[in-house]
């Protein structure tokens, strides 16, 4: 997968390519909007991901003549503000996803993994997932360890499903918030966290191979190993 | 209720302006009507005592080259003219001498002195010989069986002395009607100087009130206001006017401490976002688990700081009225209880017991995302600041047209102190955690979306916060 960053700030390029290059992109990289345009016509990009903030042109135009061109690739939008307006405009203009800095690395990953999915052909919706001996059926919304059936809350529940369909990928709690409860809230306290304890006694209890694992300072992650 | 009207008008300055200026006032004017009244007396005397002397002088003349008997009738003549001369003997009949009286004694014949007046001699020579009457000017003596002065005047001849009385109580009386005048007028003058002065003060003074209330409103409401500044440049237009330029300048401070932390948190954006891709990265990197609980509790911190910039930005940009709405009709009561969800657990865990009221299908129009944050910050603020085990009471009502969520607890309550400030940026007690900035977000979010948001101390302890939101017109079915 090739990616093409188009970033103004050095150090958030430097970091950001050598993280995409660790997660097995290859990625080619431009400071301004005018070099960006340039790449990007080579047309040999699976994904873009564009600052709006850009010193000579706004990061909007760069993605609208990017699209006049034919470009048909996935566009994440990197902004430092965060209106809702120009969220919506950004997406209007043609970004398919949109995220404000400053962001966990985790998150912006797990977008753009998101979006080149999206980009690929459909997969089937699966109606069960596993990890372990956890199975989760996805049509009653019953989990079991083992033979044991978990007794969980359909909030539970739907927390667990996101880890499980993440597993093995870190999650962060803004993740979280957005997929499982559909709200975007930045809480100061530990209101996620609280819920995660809740499942992991439910999940892995009674077992020495504890599946949910806390990763400081960025999330959780349902794991196996 | 009278007693409390009047302690609350002395305590005015009017009040007090008026009281001294009036005070001065009846000193001057008492000073002067005393001084007018001397005069007025010391000219009455002065033209008593010029008859006086004249009749005396006249007397003597007769007593010395007229018999006994006719003089006595020349003294009746006096006593009659007496009458004419002094003002209050005008309508006492002249057949009563009452007002004059005359006595001569003669040194060769001391047992029968010539006396002419009203009452026995007697009285009249032991009051004279008391106040020791020497010849020359004229004196006063006092007749305490009469009850009145008498002015004597003495003549002394070849032997014989001649006294010459006239009783003063004429003159007495016009003056006591001259001082009861003088007073009522002094009296008035009192009042009407006070309300005249206390009239005119608190004219003045309501045009400072006025200045003071519309300071008061825009200190608490809205910098932007100004006082109106009429065209005459007195004192008070001054007032006015140097008030407005300190708002002014107040005004352009607050802006531009709005500025400077809004562009400080932008710019301080990229730095962190990159120091937390770095560490993020990092932490991938290693298998050292202590090295990762450091470089995640760095994170974490870091986390915090950018929360701080997010909602000191969003408050810049709210506060700015730069807030881009994206409206539509949003079920408050789905919204309140998806959160309410959320939160129960975290709160469960303090102890705390909450208790939900909702009314279900209460619209509003809003931007989705600013109205949960906005709740969500009502429930940050309570598990931020309760102590352990408290009740919280989470209530949805509409009812006029308008939405009003209330939020309350039995906990401590906010500091008196700050309840008038609570919604302001940075406003905190001293012992809470936070920024003081989570109500500010409240109150912008609120008043973006033309709503209210009241703090009360509740009676029995304890906060309440209620929101009023215009309820959607176009409800959907």
């Amino acid at each position: 997968m090739r990616l093409l960053l188009v970033e103004d700030d050095v150090s958030i390029q430097q970091f950001l390519k050598r993280a995409l290059f660790e997660a097995g992109y290859r990625v080619d990289t431009a400071s301004t909007a005018k070099a960006g345009e340039a790449l990007a016509l080579e047309g040999s990009h699976d994904g873009f991901i564009v600052d709006l903030g850009l010193p000579d042109l706004d990061g909007l135009e760069l993605i609208a003549r990017c699209r006049a061109q034919g470009s048909a690739a996935p566009v994440l939008i990197l902004s430092a503000r965060r209106s809702v307006d120009e969220r919506v405009r950004g997406l209007e203009q043609g970004g398919d996803d949109y995220l404000t800095k400053p962001f966990a690395l985790a998150e912006l990953l797990a977008r753009l993994r998101n979006l080149l999915r999206r980009s690929a052909p459909p997969q089937y919706e699966p109606t069960r997932l596993q990890a372990a001996d956890l199975h989760l059926d996805l049509v009653r919304r019953e989990a079991r360890r083992g033979d044991h059936l978990l007794q969980l809350t359909p909030q539970e529940f739907s927390l667990l499903e996101y880890l499980c369909r993440n597993e093995g990928r870190v999650v962060t709690r803004t993740m979280i918030l957005d997929h499982v409860w559909r709200m975007r809230i930045d809480p100061a306290t530990n209101v996620v966290d609280v819920h995660i304890y809740r499942l992991r006694n439910k999940v892995d209890q009674d077992t020495s191979r504890p599946l949910i694992h806390t990763i400081r300072g960025v999330g959780y992650v349902l794991k196996t190993a | 209720m009278f007693s409390k009207l009047r302690s609350q008008l002395i305590a005015t300055a009017a009040w007090r302006i008026s009281m001294w200026t009036t005070l001065a006032f009846a000193l001057g004017t008492a000073v002067a009507f005393l001084i007018v009244y001397s005069l007025v007396a010391q000219g009455i005397q002065e033209r008593s005592d010029t008859w006086l002397a004249g009749e005396t002088r006249v007397l003597a003349q007769v007593f010395a080259d007229t018999p006994r008997d006719h003089l006595y009738l020349r003294v009746r003549e006096i006593a009659e003219l007496a009458t004419h001369e002094v003002p209050e003997g005008r309508s006492a009949s002249a057949e009563r001498i009452t007002s004059t009286f005359f006595l001569a004694t003669d040194s060769m014949n001391p047992e029968a002195p010539l006396w002419v007046g009203p009452g026995p001699k007697e009285a009249f020579i032991a009051a004279i010989q008391k106040a020791k009457v020497v010849p020359g000017a004229p004196q006063s003596i006092r007749l305490d069986g009469l009850g009145q002065t008498f002015r004597v005047m003495v003549r002394e001849q070849s032997g014989k002395t001649l006294y010459l009385g006239l009783s003063d109580r004429g003159a007495a009386g016009l003056l006591h009607r001259f001082a009861r005048r003088l007073f009522a007028v002094w009296g008035g003058m009192f009042l009407l100087g006070f309300v005249i002065s206390y009239w005119s003060a608190r004219g003045t003074l309501l045009r400072v009130e006025r200045i003071t209330e519309t300071v008061a409103r825009i200190g608490t409401e809205d910098l932007e206001e100004r006082l109106p500044e009429p065209a005459n440049s007195d004192e008070i237009s001054r007032l006015a006017s140097t008030f407005n330029r300190m708002l002014d300048r107040i005004q352009s401070s607050v802006n531009q401490l709005r500025t400077v932390t809004g562009s400080v948190a932008h710019d301080l954006k990229s730095p962190v976002t990159s120091i937390r891709g770095t560490l993020e990265s990092a932490l991938f990197e290693t298998e050292n688990e202590r090295w990762r609980e450091s470089v995640g509790e760095a994170i974490e911190h870091l986390d915090r700081l950018l929360l701080l910039l997010n909602t000191t930005l969003d408050l810049a940009e709210a506060e700015a009225g730069a807030l881009q709405l994206d409206r539509a009709p949003v079920d408050l009561s789905v919204a309140v209880a998806q959160l309410v969800d959320l939160y129960q657990p975290a709160m469960s865990d303090r102890g705390h017991k909450l208790t939900l009221d909702l009314e279900e299908h209460v619209f509003v129009d809003a931007d989705s995302g600013l109205l949960y944050r906005m709740i969500s910050n009502l429930l940050e603020n309570e598990l931020t600041h309760l102590p352990a085990e408290c009740l919280i009471t989470v209530r949805l009502r509409s009812h006029g047209g308008s939405a009003e969520l209330v939020v309350e607890d039995d906990g401590p309550g906010f500091p008196p102190e700050i309840i008038p400030h609570a919604f302001e940026r940075f406003v905190k007690g001293k012992q809470s955690p936070g920024h003081g900035l989570g109500l500010a977000f409240v109150n912008a979010v609120v008043q973006a979306h033309d709503g209210t948001v009241h703090l009360f101390a509740r009676s029995g302890g304890g906060a309440m916060i209620t929101v009023s939101l215009p309820v959607s017109v176009l409800q959907p079915s």
